[in-house]
């Protein structure tokens, strides 16, 4: 017997592989077949108030009016009220812009501490941790920069102890416990 | 049932387009209200998505350039609106997408028009479990019975896509209710 059982012995109709997919889908998605033998419920128990259709339509044109802005039509007095009150306002706004600029300008020294920590914080800076270590060297950094805490090598110690399941694998030397 | 192209006309032109309007709504009111009903569940914020459906298709259908039927464009808008508004309340709740849909589903019990059964809320509390994708394909087609090449319209997806979507939905639907 011919243990090389080729593709020849056996064949397909044609066009077989081309439909398969799309016979597939159909097959899974078959709500007849699905819903036959589904515990679907098909009713969902959604209902609606009385004749909410039947209003639905004047509602909606109601909202439409709504939304149409209120043309109010200036005479000559008006016009002129409205641009002495905005000479006076501009005025205000002038004089007030002014006065701050001379007496509190912004320093960097001005700033709280808690400013600027709320920025650094709040402010996505877009660097990622390489490139801030590229600016700023190692030698220049401690450890007591960025932590308020001291570590002790002790503690380091416990903390590998506690969370690595076997602290000879990490070849330590001249460790103390 | 007037035809899509004449009704189009008639809302571009201001002397029809009153009129045109109020036909377009009944025509579609209530398919719409119900495709957006079983996204959010509840009726009061069903009838908001749906006026502000339709007020921005009114306002907007000057701009339809007729690329795709009138109703699929209906519906895409009212898809948006509703997953919008569903978006929106959970940010103002400061809550997830899903902690607010737990939430809407477990108000069900609570409201007046909702009489459905124990497994009716069931099925609810499935289809909340669903990603966004299936939750609509499985409305559409489950319940609002619509062909596969018309939600591919509106959802912009392939009809293979849905296929397979509607098929795992439907899987893990039934896996919740048969669960307990």
């Amino acid at each position: 017997m011919n243990k090389k059982n080729n593709k020849k012995n056996f064949k397909t109709p044609e066009g077989y592989f081309e439909g398969f997919s799309d016979r597939l889908l159909d097959r899974m998605s078959d709500t007849k077949g699905n819903q036959e033998s589904s515990l679907l419920p098909k009713s969902d128990g959604f209902m609606l108030p009385d004749g909410y259709f039947d209003s639905l339509n004047k509602n909606i044109q109601e909202k439409l009016n709504d939304e149409v802005p209120k043309v109010i039509t200036l005479n000559r007095w008006h016009k002129f009220y409205y641009y002495a009150a905005a000479a006076v306002a501009a005025i205000v706004l002038l004089t007030i812009g002014i006065r701050t600029n001379v007496s509190e300008e912004q320093t960097f020294e001005g700033l709280a501490k808690t400013e600027i920590e709320d920025y650094f914080n709040n402010t996505d800076l877009g660097l990622s941790s390489y490139e801030i270590a590229e600016v700023i060297s190692v030698d220049e950094l401690e450890i007591s920069d960025i932590m308020d805490n001291k570590i002790e090598a002790e503690n380091i110690i416990d903390y590998l102890d506690n969370s690595i399941e076997n602290i000879e694998e990490l070849n330590l030397t001249d460790y103390e416990y | 049932m007037i035809a899509e192209e004449t009704l189009l006309n008639e809302l571009k032109q201001l002397e029809t387009q009153a009129k045109a309007f109020e036909v377009l709504v009944n025509t579609y009111k209530e398919r719409l209200y119900w495709h957006i009903r079983r996204i959010v569940l509840n009726h009061d914020d069903t009838d908001d998505v749906l006026q502000n459906t339709f007020i921005k298709v009114f306002k907007n259908i000057a701009g339809f350039k007729g690329d795709s039927k009138l109703y699929s464009w209906m519906y895409r808008i009212a898809t948006n609106e509703a997953l919008t508004f569903l978006k929106k309340k959970s940010n103002k709740l400061g809550i997830s997408n899903l902690e607010l849909q737990d939430k809407i589903v477990s108000n069900l019990q609570a409201d007046v028009y909702f009489e459905g059964d124990e497994i009716q809320l069931k099925l609810q509390k499935a289809i909340a479990t669903l990603p966004e994708k299936q939750k609509l394909v499985f409305n559409m087609k489950y319940y609002q019975e619509m062909k596969y090449e018309e939600i591919s319209e509106i959802l912009n997806t392939s009809v293979g896509g849905l296929k397979a979507s509607y098929h795992l939905a439907v899987k893990k639907v039934e896996t919740y209710l048969k669960g307990d």
